[in-house]
């Protein structure tokens, strides 16, 4: 093969990659702790006794859960201006995660919480427990720790499916790689580099998920 | 220009599904397999199988199925090893697949009680016994319903593909959008056709969900 | 129906065979494999975009077939993205990228450039009630274009720092980005405007500035002395001939300028 491999091809444009991979990162962070929080919610609705809240909820988990994150995407960016809601690529890419992520924690947080003991609700009602305290401390608690390792690779995966964003120009890693191969061409070296760094980006996203829940779920048992 | 008609949108985009349909199915089933392979070995406990298996896992679970297979499909050959599209398709949706499949399953086997295999092992069976028939049974009761919605994820996966230059539903819309400039029309179609494979799909997830549950109490 | 069984079954079928690459000079193997293939775009009218039964069909591919058929080879058309393009090249799963490919220094080092075989003008374009006659009067707006397009490369090159260049995928997303308002402005091809024009939008992009003329070239693989020559022997006769005025005039709608 005539191909002559190239790495320092990439450097002169080090910046594009390490901008893509703090945007990135912005777009994770927002997108996982407001999705989450959506998630809660939606899982809160889900669980309680309102039909019709519920039933709407069901509607918007199916309908982002069974479609693809670029269609949803691209609905956001391109669609919502012709009602005169204008975003930003950036703010489209926010809201696209969030909306996604928001379905999937849903269903996820759902499990965790069908699977609190019935038992257990009633002994914190006979406790004299307000209906906000029994679900924050006796089935959301509980629940968010049995399926924190299903929420953290869920946030793994929405972090790596941003890639997608750079379709609608938000400048994030794969936008990064994209943009240095097309001015030189270096489609290899750039591709290696940049899965390189996504693999570093989501060991450490791990991490920080593990230390995270054994900090909201491990220190609260001794207490 | 050409002119596409919603009829000539919609046909196109049905011949393109079925590439969508023959990789999701692909990938699921020799994914289903290497990652059950990779459960038992992993089971069975050699430490150096278990790092090796870890990786793997954080491997292929942590960097972007487009990116695995633009390195299997463009890399190999420049180590003298030339793959067709569909070689390299099938070898990375499968990598990516039992990534995720052996991981789900793994919490699986292990939400089985530790007494179970002691149970199992003091009536003298070996590791091929007790999984057979003690924990295997018991850990795909809980196994079904997460592992039919992670094929919900494959199929919305397989549109990478593109990259290796298959023309499955999401590289056809973006054709069509390129030759009509009519995107709202064509991806709402795209939208539309991948909400009828996977919502079936998410629906059999649900129906065996609470199946089990009922089981279970 | 049953040419996706065959196509599903042949695909199957190629798993098992076996695999080489050849290493003899392009134009060798080409002529002993009687087939000639090329990657061309089809997301990118009038050079390369699909028709309702999605075959690519454009400006590229005509000149592919051109090609092809001066070699007396058969031609394989295999439909490429600006991400994967180059790479089919540097493999050798294609001999030769018909991709209104532009020219720059960082590029040459990859591949090599023929001789141009089609006019291509960008330029800035946009509603009528935005003034801008160079690039300095950009200042403030934002830009839309298809990334790492040539008209991107030298847009950054010339435009004052807080012009807002925003860069999409491919030319939908250009596209989309203008007509739905996301961008004031679009960098493109002159003759990308005149189609976006021809479907009487509400909004128009109606000429501005030309950033450049930047014609197209055919990208072979280096070190290719002997398939290059040819490549080029054949753009020149066909010039010569009329046939390549013919395709430009098919669909660019104009005549070969005397000079590409």
């Amino acid at each position: 093969m005539a191909y002559k491999f190239d790495f320092g091809a990439i450097v002169p444009h080090w910046e594009l990659l390490v901008d893509g991979m703090i945007l990135t990162a912005e777009l994770t962070v927002i997108g996982a702790v407001v999705g989450v929080g959506l998630g809660i919610m939606g899982a809160w609705a889900r669980a309680s006794r309102a039909p019709v809240i519920s039933q709407i909820v069901g509607v918007y988990v199916e309908l982002i859960r069974n479609t693809p994150f670029l269609v949803q995407l691209f609905f956001i960016f391109f669609g919502l201006p012709a009602l005169g809601v204008k975003l930003t690529e950036f703010q489209a890419a926010v809201l696209a995660m969030i909306v996604n992520l928001g379905a999937y924690s849903t269903e996820i947080i759902r499990a965790g919480i069908l699977a609190i003991p019935q038992g257990q609700i009633e002994a914190a009602q006979s406790l004299a427990m307000n209906r906000v305290q029994i679900f924050r401390y006796v089935v959301l608690l509980p629940a968010l720790k049995k399926i924190w390792p299903a929420l953290s690779s869920q946030i793994v995966i929405v972090m790596l499916g941003s890639s997608v964003c750079s379709q609608i120009a938000a400048e994030e890693l794969t936008f990064g790689a994209n943009y240095i191969q097309a001015i030189n061409f270096r489609a290899f070296e750039v591709y290696f580099v940049v899965t390189g760094l996504y693999l570093v980006m989501s060991i450490l996203l791990r991490m920080g998920l593990k230390v995270l829940g054994n900090y909201l779920f491990e220190r609260r048992r001794h207490v | 220009m050409s002119e596409f008609s919603l009829w000539d949108i919609v046909y196109n985009l049905l011949l393109a599904g079925r590439w969508t349909v023959l990789l999701s199915l692909t990938a699921f089933v020799l994914g289903g397999i290497v990652g059950l392979l990779l459960l038992m070995v992993r089971t069975a406990g050699n430490p150096w199988v278990v790092r090796f298996v870890r990786g793997y896992v954080e491997l292929f679970q942590g960097t972007p199925l487009l990116m695995q297979l633009f390195i299997v499909f463009f890399g190999l050959p420049l180590i003298g090893l030339d793959v067709s599209p569909w070689v390299a398709a099938t070898f990375g949706l499968t990598l990516f697949t039992s990534a995720f499949l052996t991981e789900i399953w793994r919490g699986c086997v292990e939400s089985v009680g530790k007494g179970q295999w002691e149970a199992s092992a003091s009536l003298g069976m070996n590791f091929t016994q007790q999984m057979r028939y003690i924990v295997l049974p018991q850990a795909l009761r809980i196994a079904i319903p997460p592992t039919v919605g992670f094929s919900v994820q494959v199929v919305k996966g397989t549109a990478v593909a593109s990259i290796i230059g298959f023309v499955e539903l999401t590289k056809a819309g973006t054709m069509i959008t390129n030759a009509t400039y009519a995107p709202f029309t064509v991806y709402g179609c795209v939208a539309v056709m991948y909400f009828l494979i996977c919502y079936p799909l998410s629906l059999f997830a649900r129906h065996l969900e609470g199946k089990f549950r009922n089981v279970a109490r | 129906m049953k040419q996706f069984f065959k196509t599903a079954i042949a695909a199957v079928a190629m798993l098992a065979a076996p695999l080489g690459v050849a290493s003899a000079g392009a134009l060798d193997s080409i002529s002993e494999a009687g087939v000639l293939k090329v990657a061309v775009p089809q997301d990118f009218p009038p050079f390369g975009s699909v028709g309702t039964d999605m075959q690519p069909k454009g400006y590229d591919i005509d000149m592919a077939a051109l090609i092809a058929e001066d070699l007396g080879v058969k031609l394989e058309l295999v439909p490429v993205t600006s991400a994967n393009r180059i790479p089919y090249l540097t493999t050798g799963k294609v001999d030769l990228v018909i991709s209104s490919l532009g020219k720059n220094p960082d590029r040459e080092k990859v591949i090599d450039f023929s001789a141009p075989y089609a006019p291509f003008y960008n330029g800035v374009f946009g509603p009528a009630d935005i003034s801008a006659e160079k690039a300095d009067d950009l200042a403030g707006m934002s830009v839309g274009v298809t990334r790492g397009a040539i008209e991107d490369l030298e847009l950054t090159k010339i435009a004052p720092a807080d012009v807002d260049i925003k860069r999409y995928e491919d030319n939908n997303g250009t596209i989309s980005a203008f007509l739905s308002g996301q961008v004031d402005l679009i960098a493109t091809g002159n003759v990308t405007a005149a189609a976006i024009i021809e479907r009487n939008p509400p909004r128009k992009p109606e000429p501005k500035f030309l950033i450049k003329n930047s014609p197209c070239y055919v990208g072979l693989n280096k070190e290719e002395p002997e398939f290059m020559a040819k490549v080029n022997e054949i753009i020149a006769a066909s010039m010569a001939d009329g046939r390549l005025n013919a395709i430009a005039e098919k669909w660019l709608g104009i005549p070969l300028p005397e000079k590409l």
